[in-house]
C-alpha cells in the first residue's frame, strides 16, 4: 500500500499538449476515480502513473519514491486494461502465475498465491481453462487475479468495465468495491461512467481537456458541483439549467427567465441586473399543488417505474423533473413546479463558475483558473 | 440467417463444383503418372481409365532405373529413348534443402524484423515500411542479372546455400509484411500487461507473444515453403548441376518430345511434401487464417 502524489504533470503528443498541469494526491488506501468525457486525458494520466507512458515535466511519486524514471515492473503497481490483455496462449493458471513466475517465486508459493487470488475471486473452476472459454466477465476477474497476487502498493484500473454487458457491470462494480474493502490496497480508477464513479469511489476526480475541474466525495461532488461543466456531467437526467437575470420581488432576490420568476433563497449572494445560469436537479424540482410553484407545460412524461419523469417547459426553456407520486399527466397538460430552495445552485454562465456554490477554499477543490 | 433445404443444397453443390474444378487437374495428373506412354498420347480419343496401370514413370524418377532396363524387363519396347538423366532423387533432397533451409531462415529474421515494426516507434518506421513493401513490387528477373555476378564473386553460384539465401531474399518482405499483421492483431497492452508484470522485452516477445502469433507463424511458414519449393526463375540462373524441381522438370521437355508420364510422376511427387507440411501446420494454420489471438 502507498500513497501517490501527482504534481504538476504535463504531457504533449507531437505539439498538442493533453494534460495541462495536474495536481493530485491519493491517500493511502484511497479509492479515487478519475472521471471524464472521452478524450480528456485520463486514460495518459494513468499510465503515466504506471510508467507507460513517458512524463513530459512533473514529477510523480509513489510511496515516497519519485518514480518518474522507474520502469513499469520497478513502480510496484499492477494495471487492469479495458480489454483485458489476458495472454491467450496460457491458462488461467498461468496468466496468474505469470509475474511470479519471471520473479522465479518457489512453486509452492506461486500456487498458493494463485489459489487464494482465485477463491476470492471466484475463479478456483477455471484454473486450467484457456481465456477464450470464459466469458467477459470471468475474464475481467482473471485480469483482476493476475493485478492481485502480485501484492501490489497500487491498483491501476483503465475503464475495466466498459466492454461488458449493463448487468455483468453492475454485478463487477461490487466485486471491485469489496475487492477494496478486503485488500485496502490504494486504487486508481479509470471511467467515463459517472454512475461507476459514484458508486465505487471515494473521492471523484473530473477531468475536463487536460484539467482538472473537481476533487471531491461523489455526494460532494453531486451536491456541490463546482462549475457549469461539473453540475452537467453529473447526475443523470443531468441537471437543469435556465438562463436569466438577477431581480427581486416582494423583497426577495428572484430570477427572471423569459417573463417567468423563479425563487431564490433569501440569503443567495446575488445582485441585482446579474446574468446567471440557475442550476436545479430534476429531483429537486417537484410537481407542486394548488398556485405555488413555477407555471409550466408538460411536454414527455416517462414513467420509469420508482419515479416519473417529467420533461416541461418553463418560459421556452426544456426542463426536467422527478416525483414518485403517481400522477397522471399527458402533455400540455399545464404544471406547476416548485424548486427546493437550498438545492438551487447559481452559476455565472461566461466562466462557468458557480457562484453561491461551495466553499472555495476547500482544500481538496481545484477550481479551473 | 436461417438457410432453407434447398439453400443448403445448392450451397453444397457450390461447395462440391468449387473443390471438382480444383482439384480436377491434380487429379488428372496424378492419373496421367500411372499411364503408360500409350495411353497419354493416343489418336483415337483421350484415355480415362481404360489402361494398365504402370509403374514405370515413378520408377524412372524416383528410383533411378533407365526406361531401356524396364521396357526390356517388362517386354514391351514401344517407345524408349532417353537415358537415366531423369533419375529425381537428389533433386527432391536437394529442393527440400532449399526450401527447408530459407523458410526457416525467413521466418527466424520475418518473427524478430516485423515484431519491431509493429511495437516499436522508431525514425522512418513508416518509411522503412514503405520500402519492405516496395521490394515486392520488385520482380526478380530485374535483379537476376546483378545476382548473377555477385554470387559469381562470392562462390554461390550453383550452391544450394546460394539457393537458400536467394529465396529468403525473395520471400523476406512478404513474410515480414504478414507477421507484422499478426503481431498488429495482438493488443500492445498485453506488452504493456507483461511490461508491468516484470517481463523483459526479449521475454516479452518469446514468452507472451510470440506464442500468440503461433497460427501466424504457421501461416508465414507455408507460404515461404510453398514459393520456394515452386521457384523457378532464380533457379535457373543461379545452379545448373544442383537442379530444383521446376527446373529439373524443364529438363524433361526434350529435343525429341517431352516426356509426359515423368513429368507427371514428378509432379504428383512434388505436391507431397507442400501436403505434409500444410497437414503438420493445418490446425495453426486455420487459426492464423482467422484471428490472431484473442479479441473483442
Ligand atoms: N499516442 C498518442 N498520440 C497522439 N495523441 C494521443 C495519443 N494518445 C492519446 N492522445 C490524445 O490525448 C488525449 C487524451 O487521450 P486519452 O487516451 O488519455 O483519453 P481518455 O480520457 O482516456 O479517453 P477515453 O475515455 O476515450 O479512453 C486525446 O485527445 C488523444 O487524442
Ligand atoms: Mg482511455
Amino acid at each position: 500500500m502507498a500513497s501517490v502524489t501527482i504534481s504538476n504533470i504535463r504531457k504533449s503528443y507531437g505539439g498538442l499538449e493533453v494534460l495541462h498541469g495536474i495536481d493530485l494526491s491519493v491517500a493511502n488506501g484511497e479509492f479515487v476515480v478519475l472521471l471524464g468525457p472521452s478524450g480528456c486525458g485520463k486514460s495518459t494520466l494513468l499510465r503515466m502513473v504506471a510508467g507507460l507512458e513517458a512524463i513530459n515535466s512533473g514529477q510523480i511519486s509513489i510511496g515516497n519514491v519519485v518514480v518518474n524514471d522507474l520502469h513499469p515492473k520497478d513502480r510496484n503497481i499492477a494495471m487492469v486494461f479495458q480489454n483485458y490483455a489476458l495472454y491467450a496462449h496460457l491458462s488461467v493458471f498461468d496468466n496468474m502465475a505469470f509475474s511470479m513466475q519471471l520473479r522465479k517465486l518457489p512453486k509452492d508459493e506461486i500456487r498458493r498465491k494463485v489459489e487464494w487470488a482465485a477463491s476470492i475471486l471466484n475463479l478456483t473452476p477455471y484454473l486450467d481453462r484457456q481465456p477464450r472459454q470464459l466469458s467477459g466477465g470471468q475474464r475481467q476477474r482473471v485480469a483482476m487475479g493476475r493485478a492481485i497476487v502480485r501484492d501490489p502498493s497500487v491498483f491501476l484500473f483503465d475503464e475495466p468495465l466498459s466492454n461488458l454487458d449493463a448487468k455483468l457491470r453492475v454485478q463487477m462494480r461490487t466485486e471491485i468495491k469489496e475487492l477494496h474493502h478486503k485488500l485496502s490496497t490504494t486504487i486508481i480508477y479509470v471511467t467515463h461512467d459517472q454512475i461507476e464513479a459514484m458508486t465505487m469511489a471515494d473521492t471523484i476526480v473530473v477531468l475536463r481537456d487536460g484539467n482538472i475541474e473537481q476533487i471531491g466525495k461523489p455526494l460532494e461532488i453531486y451536491d456541490r458541483p463546482a462549475n457549469l461543466f461539473v453540475a452537467e456531467f453529473i447526475g443523470s437526467p443531468s441537471m437543469n439549467f435556465l438562463s436569466g437575470e438577477v431581480g427581486a420581488e416582494a423583497g426577495r432576490p428572484v430570477v427572471r427567465a423569459n417573463g417567468v420568476t423563479l425563487p431564490l433563497p433569501l440569503d443567495a449572494k446575488v445582485t441585482a441586473g446579474q446574468i446567471v445560469k440557475y442550476g436545479i436537479r430534476p429531483e429537486h424540482l417537484r410537481p407542486g399543488a394548488g398556485s405555488e410553484g413555477i407555471p409550466a407545460k408538460v411536454s414527455v412524461v416517462e414513467p420509469t417505474g420508482p419515479e416519473i419523469h417529467i420533461y416541461a417547459d418553463i418560459g421556452g426553456q426544456e426542463v426536467c423533473s422527478i416525483t414518485q407520486d403517481r400522477l397522471e399527466l399527458s402533455p400540455d397538460d399545464p404544471i406547476r413546479l416548485v424548486p427546493a430552495l437550498d438545492k438551487i445552485r447559481l452559476f455565472e454562465p461566461a466562466t462557468g463558475k458557480v457562484i453561491n456554490g461551495p466553499d472555495e477554499s476547500r482544500p481538496r477543490t481545484l477550481l479551473r483558473a | 440467417m436461417q438457410e432453407t433445404f434447398w439453400q443448403k443444397r445448392l450451397r453444397d453443390v457450390a461447395a462440391v463444383l468449387v473443390v471438382g474444378l480444383f482439384m480436377f487437374p491434380l487429379f488428372w495428373w496424378a492419373l496421367t503418372s500411372f499411364k503408360p506412354t500409350s495411353a497419354i498420347f493416343d489418336k483415337d480419343g483421350i484415355v480415362w481409365f481404360d489402361f494398365k496401370p504402370t509403374l514405370v514413370n515413378y520408377a524412372v524418377t524416383m528410383l533411378g532405373k533407365s526406361r531401356a532396363e524396364l521396357a526390356i524387363e517388362s517386354g514391351n519396347t514401344f517407345g524408349i529413348g532417353g537415358a537415366s538423366s531423369y533419375d529425381s532423387r537428389q533433386t527432391i533432397i536437394d529442393s527440400l534443402i532449399v526450401a527447408v533451409g530459407s523458410t526457416a531462415l525467413t521466418v527466424l529474421l520475418a518473427v524478430m524484423a516485423a515484431y519491431a515494426l509493429s511495437r516499436m516507434r522508431f525514425f522512418g518506421r513508416q518509411a522503412y515500411l514503405n520500402w519492405i513493401l516496395s521490394q515486392r513490387f520488385m520482380p526478380p528477373i530485374a535483379i537476376i542479372v546483378p545476382v548473377v555476378f555477385m554470387f559469381h564473386y562470392m562462390s554461390l553460384l550453383d550452391t544450394r546455400l546460394g539457393l537458400v539465401i536467394v529465396d529468403t531474399l525473395i520471400n523476406l518482405p512478404i513474410a515480414v509484411l504478414l507477421m507484422k499483421s499478426f503481431y498488429d492483431d495482438v493488443p500492445a497492452d498485453v506488452d504493456e500487461a507483461a511490461m508491468i508484470d516484470g517481463a523483459t522485452r526479449l521475454q516479452i516477445f518469446r514468452r507472451v507473444v510470440l506464442p500468440m502469433v503461433k497460427g501466424g507463424v504457421a501461416a508465414t511458414a507455408v507460404l515461404c515453403f510453398i514459393f520456394s519449393w515452386t521457384e523457378f526463375l532464380l533457379s535457373l540462373f543461379l545452379t545448373n548441376s544442383i537442379r530444383t524441381l521446376p527446373v529439373k522438370i524443364t529438363t524433361f521437355v526434350t529435343s525429341t518430345g517431352s516426356e509426359w508420364g515423368f513429368i507427371a510422376a514428378l509432379g504428383t511427387t512434388a505436391v507431397i511434401p507442400s501436403f505434409i507440411f500444410i497437414l503438420l501446420v493445418q490446425k495453426q494454420l486455420v487459426r492464423g487464417l482467422t484471428l490472431g489471438s484473442l479479441k473483442e
